[in-house]
């Protein structure tokens, strides 16, 4: 129950967190975040900053790019956006790590599956990366120029992608084998 | 040349990988480190590599400790990966480049050496790649990748190879063929797998990881494999019940992996 409670309570923030517009309320609620997070607050923040500092640089720079070509600027905007993104960020962060999903969603059967799916791609995903890191770094005896770096994450991206689709055109015959799509009355196509 | 004092590796969730491993590898020699799935052989391998810092313990490398310090030193960084390689069991996590020539070039180029087309034609050669050196290195089978990144490996001339799983990928004939140019390769090599039908042919001493994450067995080869107790311990040989013809046999028999 405690889970669903925390589920429904980043539904209701997360609606919230983006219908407000005054950075001030945001402000407070980005305080109200840090203090669920507890003693954890200084660790999630930090992740929770790297994770939109790129997000966060772009738009701000590109804002500033056009506040150099005459175009009308609002500085409380440019703050409003980014507070905004790093709540959600650091929300998220904070309730990921509290709230049990498939618990929060064992009243739909369908959900759990889908979570559960999520779930079991994500670990073999999160060590098929951490080999990706290992070898490049293993293959580096220098540092690496701007262009090879781009290359390594470029083809690093393509595995992963290939992976992913491989893994989940499996995972959907491997589904349908085990009679999880149930046929439609008119669906008569047995090799689509 | 390599060796390992009382490492231990755990990961950040806390789980216990390493558990004390103690060995040192002499120049030239030809080790196999054996060990069910999931004792930690590949995690091993890395830490060896100075991929994964060891939770406690030192790695040492010609005398000197294999750490963070030693590696931001960018001339002892570059002499370590270039005399100490590791080969990934998955070929896929290795391969990077446009093609096979530039996957195999990656290494000199980065060292600034002369005559990198001679060297690259001389591996692709020695490796039997050469017909695919224009090629897009993921469209090549599982063997030709294997051989693709031996030779991107080799090609740095190191005095340490590190194999991890290398006949994963590989055919029947292609893992004869890889067997015979190991054995001719003067380089120390230490050689994981978990297939005893060929742990043999890869070296004379083995290393046991045991599921408990200790070393199990340190010694020769042929002690091992003819122990049935030890293999037993370290899960390197199953039994099950079985049939000849006709006949039903109620008794366990023993067949070794793969």
């Amino acid at each position: 129950m405690k889970d669903r409670l925390l589920l429904l309570g980043y539904a209701i923030a997360v609606i919230a967190a983006t219908s407000v517009h005054n950075p001030w309320w945001l402000a407070a609620g980005l305080l109200l975040v840090a203090v669920l997070a507890g003693r954890q607050a200084p660790t999630i923040g930090w992740r929770a900053l790297r994770a939109v500092l790129f997000f966060s640089l772009v738009i701000s720079i590109g804002y500033a790019a056009g506040a150099l070509f005459g175009q009308a600027v609002s500085l409380d905007y440019l703050i409003l956006v980014n507070i905004r993104v790093y709540l959600l960020i650091f929300l998220t962060f904070t309730l990921a790590a509290k709230i049990d999903i498939l618990r929060a969603l064992s009243f739909s059967r369908n959900l759990t599956y889908l979570v559960t799916l999520v779930l079991s791609q994500i670990i073999p995903f999160r060590r098929l990366f951490e080999d990706l890191r290992l070898a490049a770094e293993s293959r580096r005896l220098r540092r690496l120029r701007l262009r090879e770096r781009y290359l390594q994450s470029a083809a690093a991206a393509v595995h992963l992608f290939d992976r992913a689709e491989h893994d989940a055109r499996e995972i959907a015959l491997a589904m349908r084998s085990r009679g999880f799509f149930q046929p439609d009355a008119t669906d008569n196509a047995p090799g689509d | 040349m390599l060796q390992a004092i009382e490492v231990s590796y755990r990961l950040p969730e806390g789980q216990e990988i390493l558990r004390a491993i103690d060995f040192r590898l002499a120049r030239e020699e030809k080790v196999v480190l054996l060990g069910a799935n999931g004792t930690g052989k590949s995690t091993l391998l890395k830490v060896l590599n100075g991929l994964l810092p060891p939770t406690t313990g030192t790695v040492c490398y010609d005398g000197r400790v294999i750490d963070r310090a030693a590696l931001r030193e960018a001339a002892f960084h570059q002499r370590f990966r270039r005399e100490v390689v590791l080969l990934f069991q998955n070929p896929d996590t290795m391969l990077f480049n446009p093609t096979v020539f530039d996957e195999i070039a990656f290494g000199p180029r980065q060292l600034g050496l002369d005559d990198v087309d001679g060297r690259v034609h001389h591996w692709a050669g020695e490796l039997g790649v050469a017909p695919l050196l224009e090629r897009t290195p993921f469209g090549l089978s599982g063997g030709e990748k294997q051989r693709v990144c031996l030779a991107a490996l080799l090609i740095l001339e190191p005095k340490v190879l590190l194999l991890d799983e290398p006949t994963a990928n590989m055919d029947p004939r292609s893992t004869g063929w890889l067997v015979d140019f190991l054995a001719d390769l003067k380089q120390t090599t230490l050689v994981t797998t978990h297939n005893l039908s060929l742990a043999g042919e890869f070296g004379d001493r083995c290393l046991v990881l045991g599921e408990d994450h200790r070393l199990l067995y340190d010694g020769p080869i042929q002690d091992f494999l003819s122990d049935h107790d030890r293999l037993t311990a370290a899960n390197l040989v199953h039994r099950h019940r079985h049939r000849h013809g006709a006949t039903e046999h109620s008794h366990f028999h023993i067949h070794e992996w793969d």
